[in-house]
């Protein structure tokens, strides 16, 4: 491969200097003139009617400008995914009744905090508790209380406005709390596990987790009297938060405008449309006036969905010599209140993890079961870690009842590059064995596996697709060429820490062999940019940095075709370099970009030179006026998902103390394949955040949740990894290249976690020689695993 | 008190001079006001961030008197007659801090919303602390969360920046 200019290079972030001057502006910093603040009324009930709410007193607080509830607003439904098999069932304010303690209720515009805050005290609401339910698998049982009963939907749902065929929206049917069912099988399950010499079933638990983006969720929406919506928010892309504010207030999707702010983080936990978002647009066009909601801390932990709890019963079968027959798996997703994203959660449980194990014959059956409990959303992996939590669990358990070597078997049942998935997707670039091969032999896997008491080895896996057939389903970029030589770049991808400008600018530099200077770039602001798959899909490189790339070689090719006109010399024979474009031959002859502006602009009628580049997530999927091709679906797991993946292999190395249960990690190695790095330190960036993250979920992370009530709504009591609490961390980047992806380029931003959680569980596992089915893995909870192994 | 929204009584504002990154101010404050409300409201400097309310996290560290502190649990009215540092003082002009510098060098934040506060804490780390272990300066920053970089970066920043202060 040839030596590139910028990508693969470590540069610095180019908006840096704004971060640590504390210039960057982040929407928790936004004022506008005439700007009110907006709080909103929780229910302290996990499940009631709402007999009535009076606002009267509240109204006539001096100083509130609007107090709205659910019969102003609860009309419009919304969720993540909102299919016409899964109807949209959740409101931005509660209508008939309260489903989760911390439903928002009500909701008042003030000039100032205090007296927000006074009037949502003045608000009356009569509640009539209903008997709850809180155990997902109490909840499917018979005669368990009903959290939903019919969803009728009001509308088309979302993805009859995307065009996804084939079929209509219908009412939703709630039997046995159920919100959601998939079922993906291929080959034999049945004839798999007769084929098996050894079987082993169990039942795995995991908890939520909360974000803990350092930045609370804030919202700020002005709304103007010409009837366009200005909105600055914390997100992930802006194209779903887009759609959905324009369907639920019933504004043209062009008529809202989604500025472009810094996130302060958000791992998964501020993609989809949040009720105090609507909430603040709609105060902001009934007052006429902008508003502002900022959820404190409290509110985010107990208002905000966390990871999903799933529980994963897995049956799997093998040869004696390791290799896997067949395997069961049984997810129920704890969804709480509202189902937001559990058809997907359930389908990606499967084919995120796709890609690593050849598994012939494969039964994937998923239930999501609505709980009392606050809704739960994508963290980081989006189902992954809790699916990898306990197939790489297993795996370790059947390897110690064979005597087989934790390593081999691995590479044994690893997939191959170049394999075709049952779904059609292609692995075109597949790193693992040498992720595997590497991490082993860095850890020194072999010199100290199973030679020192109360010290352990765990492998953990994971593997996360770089976009997929989701709305806005592909990206686009322009690249415009200005009278100095140097260019703007429009781009849709969102910035929250994965450094967008600066990647984003070294891609179009290392086309137009120019000073990375020379690239300026406007990123994230929904007027400006065409189609972004933001960044939730896992697609900011692969997709969104394939569309820069190919803006930029557009505008590159313009540019040549007028310098071959300008200089008279045919196409081929024109250099591009630094600003300058000259033939090859004969370095004097040469024009610069400023030149080629001048050009296109007196001499071909006027031309701005813009560059245009697009790419669709997954080329082969469309549909049009009922036509379709190869669409994937949820509930079935057929047809294609996504075009590359992404894999990560981690081991980590434990010391166990037996008499205290407290855990030191001695190493974890974190071996990864995103195929060519574009900014090494970027990529460095994201395993060391994963890698850290992944410790907090399994020594500490847990949202509790008793009766219903958050129990730990605050950082005092959520516990998150401080850098007191960071062990030797090694990244390994493995030789390997995505022939689809820009420059080589695939994921990185979440398939690290997964792998590095089962890692160190799978370590702990090995050092106590006793399993802990579930997390976290607290100091209690492996005393109490060492008593139960002495007993 | 009456249902008005209107302070009075024992809600009195009065009038406060602080020192703010060498510049003085004069704000009509009440008692219940944080350092942090009294910088990012009333003077408008956004840098110091409010991510967990309760002094627990760090976002919201300046200096008062050379110490750090979480100016969400700190009375503005403490403040009465301090000096105040805060991000938006630290470099000069056009010249930025060495702190400021070697984080951008050694890539020491990601979504940058812990960074100023973790820049505050660490330049009077410093200069408690002019040549620290490796160790030292995490025990230093303990009280900074940072959720994306994953902290080694972050060491490696301010271990440099103290070469050069």
């Amino acid at each position: 491969m040839s030596e590139f200019r910028y990508v693969t290079k470590g540069i610095n972030r180019t908006d840096g200097e704004l971060i640590v001057t504390g210039r960057a502006r982040y929407t928790a910093d936004i004022e506008l003139p005439g700007m009110l603040v907006a709080k909103i009324l929780r229910s302290p009930y996990p499940h009631a009617k709402i007999k009535g709410i009076n606002t009267d007193k509240a109204k006539g607080l001096e100083g509130v400008k609007a107090v709205i509830t659910g019969a102003d607003i609860g009309y419009r439904r919304f969720s993540f995914i909102d299919t016409p098999a899964f109807p949209a069932d959740q409101t931005p304010l509660a209508v008939d009744k309260v489903r989760f303690a911390g439903e928002e209720v009500a909701a008042v515009a003030a000039i100032n905090q205090v007296i927000a805050a006074k009037a949502l005290d003045l608000i009356e609401v009569e509640y009539e508790e209903l008997p709850s339910v809180f155990d997902p698998e109490e909840a499917m049982k018979e005669g368990a209380p009903a959290v939903h009963e019919i969803i009728e939907p009001n509308t088309t749902t979302a993805w009859e406005d995307f065009g996804v065929p084939p079929s209509k929206a219908r009412p939703y049917k709630t039997v046995n709390n159920i919100s959601n069912k998939a079922l993906i099988e291929y080959g034999d399950i049945e004839k798999g596990f007769e084929e098996a010499e050894h079987i082993r079933e169990d039942r795995f638990e995991i908890p939520s987790t909360s974000h803990m983006a350092m930045e609370p969720h804030v919202a700020v929406a002005n709304y103007l009297p010409t009837g366009k919506l200005d909105v600055w928010l914390t997100h992930m892309g802006y194209e779903h938060k887009r759609f959905w504010l324009a369907k639920l207030l019933d504004i043209p999707i062009s008529r809202v405008r989604v500025h472009k702010t810094y996130v302060g983080g958000a791992f998964g936990g501020k993609i989809s449309i949040f009720p105090f978002e609507f909430i603040a647009a709609y105060l902001s066009m009934i007052t006429l006036r902008p508003v502002k909601i900022t959820l404190p801390r409290e509110e985010v932990f107990a208002g905000c969905p966390p990871s999903r709890r799933m529980i994963v019963y897995l049956k799997t079968g093998v040869k004696k010599d390791g290799r896997i027959t067949a395997q069961q798996v049984k997810v129920i997703d704890d969804v709480g209140a509202y189902r937001r994203s559990s058809p997907t959660a359930l389908y990606l449980a499967h084919v995120f993890r796709n890609p690593i194990y050849n598994i012939p014959n494969l039964k994937h059956e998923g239930y999501g079961a609505y709980t009392n409990k606050l809704y739960t959303t994508a963290k980081r992996g989006h189902g992954l870690p809790q699916m990898v939590f306990a197939v790489e669990a297993q795996l370790d358990m059947i390897c110690d009842e064979l005597g087989l070597d934790k390593v081999e078997m691995r590479l044994k049942n690893f997939r191959k590059k170049g394999d075709t998935l049952p779904n059609g997707d292609k692995l075109r670039s597949y790193g693992l064995p040498e992720c595997l091969k590497e991490a082993a032999e860095k850890i020194g896997w072999k010199e100290k596996y199973g030679k020192e008491k109360f010290r352990g080895l765990g492998i953990g896996t994971a593997s996360m697709f770089s976009g997929a057939h989701n709305f806005p389903f592909s990206s686009a970029a322009m690249i415009r060429l200005n009278h100095d030589g140097r260019m703007i770049l429009f781009t849709g991808q969102t910035e929250f820490g994965n450094g967008v400008d600066t990647v984003m600018a070294q891609i179009a530099a290392e086309v137009l062999n120019c000073p990375l200077d020379y690239i300026v770039v406007n990123s994230g602001d929904s007027e400006v940019s065409p189609q972004d798959v933001g960044n939730w899909l896992s697609g900011g490189i692969f997709v969104s940095g394939e569309a820069v790339r190919r803006a930029a070689l557009d505008l590159r090719d313009q540019m040549l075709k007028h310098a071959a006109a300008g200089l008279d010399i045919p196409v081929e024979d024109l250099d591009m370099k630094d600003g300058w474009i000259m033939p090859v031959s004969d370095g004097s002859k040469k024009l610069s970009f400023s030149d080629m502006s001048r050009y296109g602009i007196q001499m071909a009628g006027g031309d701005p030179l813009i560059g245009k580049g697009y790419v669709k997530c997954v080329p082969e999927v469309h549909f049009w006026k009922g036509k379709y091709n190869k669409t994937a679906s949820l509930s079935t797991g057929r047809g294609r998902f996504t075009e590359a993946y992404g894999l990560t292999l981690a081991i980590a190395h434990v010391e166990v103390n037996p008499e205290t249960g407290e855990v030191s990690i001695l190493e974890i190695v974190v071996a990864d394949d995103c195929g060519t790095p574009i900014n090494v330190k970027s990529v460095e960036g994201q395993i060391m955040s994963q890698a850290v993250m992944g410790i907090g979920d399994v020594f500490y992370e847990e949202v509790r949740i008793n009766n219903g009530i958050v129990m730990n709504p605050n950082l005092l009591d959520y516990r998150v990894p401080t850098a007191n609490d960071i062990p030797k961390i090694t990244s390994i980047l493995v030789d390997s290249y995505e022939p689809n992806g820009p420059f080589g380029a695939k994921e990185v931003g979440e398939s690290p976690r997964a792998a590095v959680i089962s890692a160190i569980s799978n370590a702990i596992c090995n050092a106590i020689g006793e399993r802990i089915y579930d997390l976290p893995m607290t100091s209690d909870r492996i005393k109490r695993a060492l008593r139960s192994k002495r007993a | 008190m009456k249902k008005d929204g209107i302070s009075r009584g024992k809600d009195m504002k009065r009038s406060v001079l602080l020192t703010v990154n060498g510049e003085r101010h004069e704000v009509f404050i009440g008692p219940n006001l944080t350092l942090l409300e009294l910088l990012r409201e009333e003077l408008n400097l956004k840098g110091a961030k409010e991510a967990c309310g309760i002094g627990a996290c760090g976002a919201c560290t300046v200096l008062m008197d050379g110490k750090p502190v979480n100016a969400c649990i700190v009375l503005a009215l403490e403040a009465e007659g301090k000096e105040i540092e805060t991000i938006e003082g630290l470099a000069k002009g056009n010249e930025l801090h060495p702190l400021q510098r070697s984080f951008i060098d050694h890539y020491s934040f990601q979504c940058g919303f812990c960074t100023p506060g973790t820049i505050m804490t660490a330049k009077a780390f410093l200069h408690r602390n002019p040549e620290p272990s490796r160790d030292e300066v995490k025990n230093g920053i303990a009280g900074n969360i940072c959720r994306c970089t994953g902290y080694e970066n972050i060491v490696d920043g301010i271990l440099n920046a103290a070469k050069e202060m």
